[in-house]
């Protein structure tokens, strides 16, 4: 039987590789679907604020690694957002496969924000745009899109009793 | 449906990783050894897996590509045979005529484009984040592949490497927010910085040596002869799409379309 950590590091280490691969041929209008940030905001949605932030610091650390944007800065991005979706999704009364995907739109509009505002805080060129707020934007549709299957993953990487039930 | 009440306030760690990822976001943008060693090691680890997800998934996205798109391809086909065609043709007749810049470049000893040997790569993917333009190819220092090598396709400059592991770097295109390319211009060789523009395909033209020349739509501009330049001189970079003087500018909006399709790369060069 495979231990909770060993099946986090082999849903981040699929995910990684699916946006590193498949996902960087998913473009539409400029954006393509955040598969570890959907992966932050089920982790929120499941295990509330803390883990959510915890998980989204280190996945965000992890994609960090593959992009040439300053490393840290979808940490900073993902954690903020996990504990977002996290506090959010606590005060909620109803959960369904709509509110996932709800949340994996709301998590995308939050994160890309968080990540546009510091990059051009820190002085990267073109972060603060028209084009930004538009990937913002189709890319939260994207992680929406993505959200139901990803949602699954997470939830068999978790693999909780209290979990099982929904 | 179900109601979970769970304890939200967790500042202090919250605020601790906060912390952290800033201080690696200021200590990357200082330029930190570590993490650039980091990100190596990362990108040697995974590529393997990248290359079997890739082999895979390819011929499934040529078959998709080549199904959805059999009308444009054949006339894409048809239409790169005529152009093929003309440019024979135009080679031969600047040969016959020569290049006086090409002269003068010879005079001073620079390095021309011709003279610089390269590697051939495919382009295996395409930028895995939202807010930048790369792309990723399948050859890294192990085909003696360095950070800042300028990287060109068939007809023009694409971008440098920004990024490399032992298998696989990454591309940063010309068009990227950010990218700036010294070029000169075809017909009065006034220099500009070609600079991209956030989002868009296309780049603009600015800070031109002499803001009174006149520049022609359609015309072309080439990387400039400097002793310090990153890319060798004479690489077509882009093509003049429009230019617009408005009353108090100081200098013309001169907007520009890269030469090579950026969006559609499929085999680049790496020049050495």
């Amino acid at each position: 039987m495979m231990t909770r950590r060993l099946r986090l590091f082999l849903l981040v280490l699929s995910l990684v590789v699916l946006q590193t691969t498949i996902a960087t041929h998913l473009h539409v209008f400029g954006a393509i679907p955040d598969l570890l940030l959907v992966a932050t905001v089920a982790v929120a949605y499941n295990e509330g604020p803390q883990k959510g932030s915890l998980f989204g610091f280190f996945s965000g650390l992890v994609l960090d690694l593959f992009l040439v944007s300053p490393f840290g800065l979808s940490a900073v991005s993902f954690s903020l957002t996990g504990f977002a979706i996290g506090t959010f999704q606590s005060g909620m009364a109803f959960q369904s496969r709509r509110t996932q995907v709800l949340l994996a739109a709301l998590g995308g509009l939050i994160a890309g924000s968080i990540f546009a505002i510091v990059g051009g805080a820190v002085g990267r060129a073109g972060y603060f745009s028209l084009h930004s707020a538009q990937v913002i934007v189709v890319g939260s549709v994207w992680n929406a899109v993505v959200a139901v299957p990803i949602f699954m993953f997470v939830r068999w990487a978790l693999m909780t009793e209290r979990l099982r039930r929904y | 449906m179900t109601f979970v009440k769970r304890n939200v306030r967790w500042p202090p760690v919250m605020a601790a990783l906060l912390i952290a990822a800033l201080f690696l976001v200021a200590l990357d943008e200082r330029g930190s050894g570590p993490i650039t060693s980091l990100r190596r090691v990362a990108r040697e680890v995974i590529s393997p897996l990248q290359t079997g997800v890739n082999t895979v998934f390819n011929p499934v996205r040529d078959l998709f590509d080549g199904v959805l798109n059999y009308g444009q391809l054949r006339d894409r086909n048809l239409e790169l045979t005529r152009n093929n065609e003309a440019l024979r043709g135009k080679l031969l007749r600047e040969r016959a005529v020569g290049s006086k810049v090409g002269e003068l470049e010879k005079l001073l000893d620079l390095p021309t484009f011709e003279d610089a040997t390269g590697v051939a790569a495919r382009v295996v993917g395409g930028s895995p984040g939202n807010f930048e333009r790369t792309v990723l190819i399948n050859k890294g220092t192990t085909s003696g592949i360095k950070i800042g090598d300028p990287v060109v396709a068939g007809s023009g400059l694409v971008g440098k490497i920004t990024a490399v592991s032992r298998t696989v770097a990454t591309v940063t295109l010309i068009n990227s927010a950010g990218f700036g390319v010294g070029v000169r211009l075809e017909n009065s060789n006034e220099r500009g910085i070609a600079e991209g523009k956030s989002g868009e395909s296309e780049m603009k033209l600015s800070f031109l040596t002499n803001v009174q020349v006149v520049v022609k739509k359609g015309e072309l501009t080439f990387t400039s002869a400097t002793e310090d330049a990153v890319f060798p001189p004479d690489i077509p970079v882009a093509r003049v799409v429009s230019t617009q003087k408005l009353t108090g500018d100081l200098e013309p909006t001169i907007t520009l379309k890269p030469v090579v399709n950026l969006d559609d790369l499929t085999y680049v060069k790496v020049l050495r």
